[in-house]
């Protein structure tokens, strides 16, 4: 876990969303940030585990870290130059 | 992000198997948050799925609902074709469908597939 939490620009609440909800929620958000802008999301649908990154991975943009907090799973994206 | 990619996915299934039912609208939302282009073709039991209110009948734990993802999939840009003789059989026309779906025949299908670059049928 990073010692000094990542500065977000938006911050998405998926929790209690399943799957493909945090996903679509996640990439809504980061269509309306900018180049280099980060997008926090926390998640509770374990398959984000496996989807954040992947996603991240086919749409340009960076997964900068993520990390469990009690139940919930929070992930720190870039957002790219384009996606 | 490269050559735009295009996702056909054929539903075969309806009520009668409410997981196989609920996995394409699964995929084809996370495609198209992915941006994927997504056309979804209905055939047989798979066109109730586009028959008003039938959709809220349909579920499964630990995924989305197919009526929550049926407007998130239109809101993205998703297709949602549906066979005619499908409907024909079934005693259904245009009237009883969910706004945004398009009945079609299988040369239209045809068309999507051969210009899809995947495909996944349920």
């Amino acid at each position: 876990m990073a010692e000094t939490e990542i500065k977000a620009t938006v911050v998405v609440d998926a929790r209690g969303l399943l799957c493909p909800m945090p996903i679509v929620k996640t990439a809504k958000a980061m269509k309306g940030l900018a180049a280099g802008e980060v997008l926090k999301v926390i998640a509770t649908d374990r398959g984000a585990i496996a989807d954040v990154p992947a996603w991240a991975g086919s749409t340009g943009n960076e997964l900068l870290e993520w990390h469990e907090e009690g139940g919930d799973l929070v992930f720190f994206l870039r957002r790219g130059e384009e996606e | 992000m490269g050559t735009p990619e295009k996702l056909v996915i054929m539903v075969t299934h309806g009520p009668d198997d409410p997981e196989l039912a609920t996995l394409p609208f699964t995929m084809a939302a996370a495609a198209l948050a992915s941006d994927v282009e997504v056309v979804m073709g209905f055939q047989g039991e798979g066109c109730l799925l586009m028959k008003k209110g039938v959709a809220e009948t349909v579920s499964v734990p630990d995924l989305a609902p197919i009526s929550d993802l049926i407007g998130t999939i239109a809101e993205l840009g998703g297709k949602l074709l549906v066979c005619w003789p499908g409907l024909k059989s079934r005693e259904l026309d245009q009237e009883d469908l969910v706004a945004g779906a398009e009945i079609v025949a299988a040369a239209r299908l045809v068309v999507e597939v051969t210009s899809a670059t995947n495909t996944l049928t349920y």
